[in-house]
């Protein structure tokens, strides 16, 4: 073939070159062009090769339906886009685009022998041949055949661009913006609904772009709609996922065909998401020709008729100077005409039907155009180019050649219903179209012009393969151009008994590909019709899911990239962490400090460090995470007795609870302290994960199950910062700076609560202990936390205070036996399993999860339970997690009857302790088990979960 | 400790200025979270008028749902608990912190990430929503005036989450 640029016809400026380089070669085209059309001007006809065999490929299509023209282009820096189609592609300025799938060039491949050798593997080949031996699939077969089969290669440098999203809302939506997109926006405009319409091109107009009859017009309604103050008009906008209630995605491309969108810093974003939401939405989507299905129509050159009408009209590019025309439709011929009468070379029609409407064929004829009715093409010659075609006389069954340098197929039009599929519309099959066409819709949606079928493109005949003398089983005639899927493919399909078009889908891989089956899905299911011997209908369509074009990860991430990607929430008291080197840990979205190290220090010593300053003087831990719910009404006591397991009415004012919540399951959910602040009103603590389901879950009992309680709940959590200054100097450290209290141990207990001021900031002091030291949670508003933590920490500085992270904490509590719940509970642990029998209100009449706690298999032996460990090495920390057995000579696989919750390095013990859930664990006190490790095994004695002060004595400092 | 407390916040204090938008932290302020079966009864304990209608304003009130209504005013300003009645007053002015968006920009910037069809917004009027996965509050003053009230910690998050959007938004066209 010899494309060549044509005058005097097209839309591109010709009055601004504009310079590339495809595959290392400088070219220029014109600014309007495509990479397609303005390689195609230079007489290029050679764009990739395909996905399996390596065969060389061209233009089928000339916009989105485009198959085999997938090109690679460069952003710079390392930095590129693969598997972009040519035909998409708007050429700038310095623009640097290579070929895929190739080595070493496009036009020598080593991996075209896979053509060669094409018979011996069809479809179903790879899931058959490369089963065993299993373990060769992952290292062997998947990467080999991932290197000769495929697209164009994964970035591996970091995304530099941004994207932006958007929501949008419109009365109508009108997606696509050809000649019946735009009547409908002009219907709409200056009335007060809002519209947008959105065009996936970077100028709208769609076909009426390839119509020069159609100019004038279309210049004064997109004039007309760029001055109409209701409408948004998007270009280069993707539609590419309808969603429920008239929810549509669409991508907006901002930067790609900019020649110098500026520094990366100052740089528009490249893409934005547009989320819609439409009161009614128009679809315009159009419709895509067919390819015909015969040997040879892979060769570069054989391109869809209104593809290359397209290339002549819209940017003046011939395909050919002499071509030839294979049509089982109407509309190639009107296409052919339309083109020898612009100036380019039609030397024959060729149509598969035997009658034709004879105002067309005299037309054609009229033109110098030669006609060949009731004929077939059954071969193309040429490799890298058409040099000729094979035609078969229906009638006589011989072939002759017919010169040509390009072939142009007409096999009838595919309504574009990808979004109408998406919003669950149905489709009915149209004998007339031979294709489906939107019947129900499910959304307030309409469908204009081709898409709806209304656009008259003639009549056609529905052909599966067109008819050849050859051997069907020695040809390869191309149904799905990306995923190398022939027709002999289907009818393999069929023979092994496929039976449903989602299994030939699945076992030839048809329709899979980037471009979802835009040209092939009607043609295979034409034949595997014929191959079963059943009309179409009954065989069905497979699902058209989203998205209608591959679209960015970028721009579906949207904002969501770097420091937007999740809301790392921070305490009040974080920035002051920070400037003093702590190393952080996330903690639900938190994050939290886990230690403070000082120079030369790891982790291990600094929490050594850390854990013997809080008992030996005094520690200053961030403990603002914790959720917090302030529950109040005159039901507020009422509330919490059936909430908790243990009993609430009888809490004095002024007095702190521990208080462990269960499922209805009868397993732990979470645990905190409380304080009853007045008689109708508590402050209550959750974990820090556990914060926001723990005020689900109790809103949702207070709302369903006891909306009869006048009890409400409001979080907390962040009005207030808690400050956790524990250890035996603690009270000395925060008397002077307290107003309003009595701190004396006997005015305020363990687990007491005051209210007074500290540092002159209000607080709500809790005298409570999570160490087992004297401790006090200082809590006071979240403003004025990192203030008041800044003057405790001075005012501990000649008591020798700490800053101590999550880590210490864990430490300090596990010494103590206090569990935390997520690490030592997993969602199937009671509280007689914890240990928490005292936490439960034997006398209650009910709670959330009472029942469940008598349940047989709750009471039953054999659970497991939460106990001590100690090495016999005391020096050695048992692994988090590590799988418990009591024998260990027995043979693998050994019965595992626990695991590890907890394990650290006590520096206040001199050695290493752990807790365990064990089967019956109680029960095992004082034996020895077995904790096997790769190569050695580990032996610990089972003890409680108490290991440092048994008496409770430095409660009170 | 005769210094006066010193009041941290987790974004800058100095506005964010663009072509058509500015994003300023709002001066901080009282809050309280408002609930109860029976609006008279609240209004009687708390002195307030209480706005009927969900996403209704009257004055600093604004009624968030069927028994919910949050208040707001000066610093330093105090409200009845209703200790005794069947109604929650809730200090809750740390809680939160106010942004405001001003200009002919902000309601674009806040339709960014947010799905309510913010420019069809009446005002007065707030109500919760997203801006993307935040929880906020958000309310309409005027035509070119919005505040969006969020949890301190998701404030910062917030924070450059708008001034992105209002910087993209100086590249793309209204």
């Amino acid at each position: 073939m010899s494309g060549y640029r044509i005058d005097g016809l097209g839309r591109v400026d010709r009055s601004r070159r504009v310079n590339f380089t495809f595959d290392g070669q400088a070219y220029a085209g014109f600014a309007g062009d495509s990479l397609a059309s303005a390689l195609l001007a230079h007489g290029v006809t050679l764009f990739g090769r395909s996905f399996k065999y390596h065969r060389p490929r061209g233009l089928l299509g000339a916009g989105a339906e485009e198959p085999n023209a997938l090109v690679t282009v460069e952003r710079g820096g390392g930095v590129f886009t693969p598997n972009l189609r040519a035909t998409a592609v708007e050429i700038h300025e310095g623009l640097v685009a290579r070929s895929q799938n190739r080595w070493p060039s496009l036009k020598t491949d080593f991996g075209s022998i896979n053509d060669r050798l094409g018979r011996f593997f069809p479809a179903g080949f790879y899931n058959k041949t490369f089963m065993w031996p299993r373990s060769f699939w992952e290292k062997l077969y998947e990467p080999a055949i991932r290197r000769m089969a495929g697209l164009g290669d994964a970035p591996t440098v970091a995304d530099p661009d941004h994207y932006a999203a958007t929501y949008a809302h419109c009365e109508l939506l009108i997606i696509g913006a050809g000649p019946a997109g735009i009547d409908a926006a002009l219907e709409a405009a200056g009335t007060k609904q809002r519209v947008i319409l959105i065009d996936e091109n970077a100028e709208m107009g769609g076909g009426a772009l390839a119509d020069p009859a159609l100019a004038a017009w279309l210049e004064r309604s997109l004039k007309a709609l760029a001055e109409a103050p209701n409408v948004t008009l998007l270009k280069r906008t993707t539609a590419f996922g309808y969603y429920h209630d008239n929810f549509i995605g669409a991508v907006e491309r901002l930067t790609d065909h900019l020649a110098n969108p500026g520094p990366q810093s100052l740089r528009a974003p490249r893409e934005q998401l547009w989320r819609i939401r439409a009161g009614e939405v128009v679809l315009a989507t159009g419709a895509i020709e067919r390819p015909l299905v015969f040997a040879g129509n892979d060769v570069p050159g054989v391109m869809l008729a209104s593809a290359a009408r397209t290339f002549l009209f819209r940017d003046g590019v011939a395909v050919g100077r002499n071509v030839a025309v294979m049509a089982a439709h109407d509309s190639g011929w009107k296409d052919a005409c339309a083109m020898a009468r612009a100036g380019m070379g039609v030397a024959a029609i060729i149509d598969c039907r035997s009658e034709v409407d004879p105002a067309l064929v005299q037309e054609a004829e009229s033109l110098g155009i030669d006609c060949l009715i009731h004929w077939s093409v059954v071969g193309v010659n040429g490799r890298h180019g058409v040099k000729s075609v094979q035609v078969l006389h229906h009638d006589d069954f011989l072939d002759r050649r017919l010169p040509c340098d390009a072939l142009l197929m007409a096999g009838g039009w595919t309504p574009s219903v990808h979004l109408w599929s998406h919003s669950l519309g149905s489709l009915a099959w149209s004998d007339d179209w031979g294709a489906y066409l939107p019947d129900k819709p499910n959304e307030k949606v309409r469908c204009v012009g081709a898409c709806a079928g209304k656009w008259s493109f003639g009549s056609g005949m529905n052909v599966g393969h067109l008819e050849t003398n050859r051997n069907p089983a020695a040809i390869k005639a191309f149904v799905d151009f990306q995923n190398d899927v022939t027709a002999k493919d289907i009818s393999l399909a069929v023979r092994e008994g496929m039976k449903s078009v989602e299994h030939i889908k699945r076992y030839t891989t048809n329709g899979m590909a980037t471009d979802q089956g835009k040209t092939s899905n009607l043609n295979a299911l034409q034949l595997a019709s014929a191959a079963m011997g059943k009309p179409v209908p009954e065989i069905g369509l497979t699902t058209f899911r989203p998205p209608y074009t591959p679209q960015t990860f970028g721009a579906l991430a949207g904002h969501a990239q770097g420091p937007l990607f999740q809301p790392t929430r921070k305490s009040p008291i974080d920035s002051w962490a920070e400037a003093q080197g702590a190393v952080y840990e996330p903690v639900a979205q938190w994050r939290r400090a886990r230690y403070f190290p000082k120079p030369g220090e790891d982790m291990h010593k600094a929490v050594a460090r850390e854990c013997l300053a809080v008992r030996e003087r005094v520690g200053i831990f961030d403990a603002s995470t914790l959720g917090k719910i302030e529950v109040i009404g005159p039901d507020a006591a009422e509330f919490l007795n059936r909430m908790y397991t243990n009993p609430w009415k009888a809490l004095e004012p002024g007095r702190c609870r521990y208080g462990l919540l269960l499922g209805e399951d009868g397993f732990i959910r979470d645990d905190g302290v409380s304080a009853r602040m007045a008689p109708d009103r508590f402050h209550l603590t959750t974990t820090t994960g556990g914060a926001a389901r723990v005020l689900n879950m109790m809103e949702d009992y207070l709302q369903t199950e006891w909306p009869d309680l006048d009890v409400w709940l409001t979080s907390t959590t962040e009005q207030w910062a808690v400050i956790a200054l524990q250890g035996p100097k603690a009270r000395e450290v925060i008397a002077p700076l307290v107003q309003g209290i009595d701190l004396s141990p006997e005015a305020f207990p363990h687990m007491a609560v005051r209210e007074g001021t500290i540092c002159g900031v209000p607080t709500r002091l809790f005298r409570v202990s999570f160490t087992g030291e004297l401790g006090f949670e200082i809590n006071v508003p979240a403003g004025f936390g990192r203030h008041v933590w800044e003057q405790v920490f001075a005012a501990g500085q000649a008591h020798g205070i700490t800053p101590y992270g999550t880590e210490t904490m864990h430490v300090l509590r596990a010494e103590k036996g206090f569990i935390i719940v997520g690490q030592d509970t997993d969602g199937t642990v009671t509280p007689h399993d914890a240990g928490l029998d005292w936490a439960v209100g034997k006398k209650k009449p009910d709670f959330v999860g009472k029942r469940s706690l008598a349940r047989p298999d709750i009471v039953a032996d054999g659970r497991k339970q939460l106990v001590g460990l100690l090495t016999d090495n005391p020096a050695e920390v048992l692994e988090e997690g590590a799988q418990i057995v009591a024998d260990p000579n027995q043979p693998v696989p050994m019965k595992m009857i626990g695991h590890v919750t907890s394990s650290y390095a006590s520096a206040t013990l001199g050695r290493s302790i752990a807790m365990a859930l064990v089967a019956d664990g109680r029960a095992r006190v004082g034996q020895k088990l077995h904790i096997p490790m790769p190569g050695r095994v580990i032996t610990a004695t089972v003890t409680d979960t108490l290991f440092y002060d048994r008496e409770g004595s430095r409660l009170d400092g | 400790m005769a210094d006066t407390p010193v009041r941290s916040m987790p974004v800058p204090a100095e506005p964010a200025v663009f072509s058509g938008v500015t994003i300023a932290l709002a001066a901080p302020c009282a809050r309280w979270s408002l609930r109860a079966r029976d609006a008279a009864l609240l209004e009687k304990v708390t002195g307030l008028k209480l706005p009927r209608k969900i996403g209704e304003v009257v004055g600093e009130t604004v009624c968030l749902g069927p028994d919910e209504w949050l208040t707001r005013a000066p610093a330093g300003a105090t409200l009845p608990d209703g200790a005794g009645e069947k109604v929650a007053v809730v200090d809750i002015a740390e809680r939160a912190l106010t942004l405001t968006l001003s200009g002919p920009a902000a309601a674009r910037v806040i339709a960014a990430g947010c799905p309510r069809d913010v420019e069809r917004l009446p005002f007065p009027y707030a109500s919760r929503t997203v801006f993307e996965g935040v929880e906020v509050l958000l309310q309409r003053d005027a035509e070119d005036a919005f505040t969006i009230e969020v949890w301190r910690s998701f404030a910062p998050w917030l924070w450059t989450a708008l001034t992105q959007a209002a910087a993209d938004m100086e590249h793309l066209p209204a």
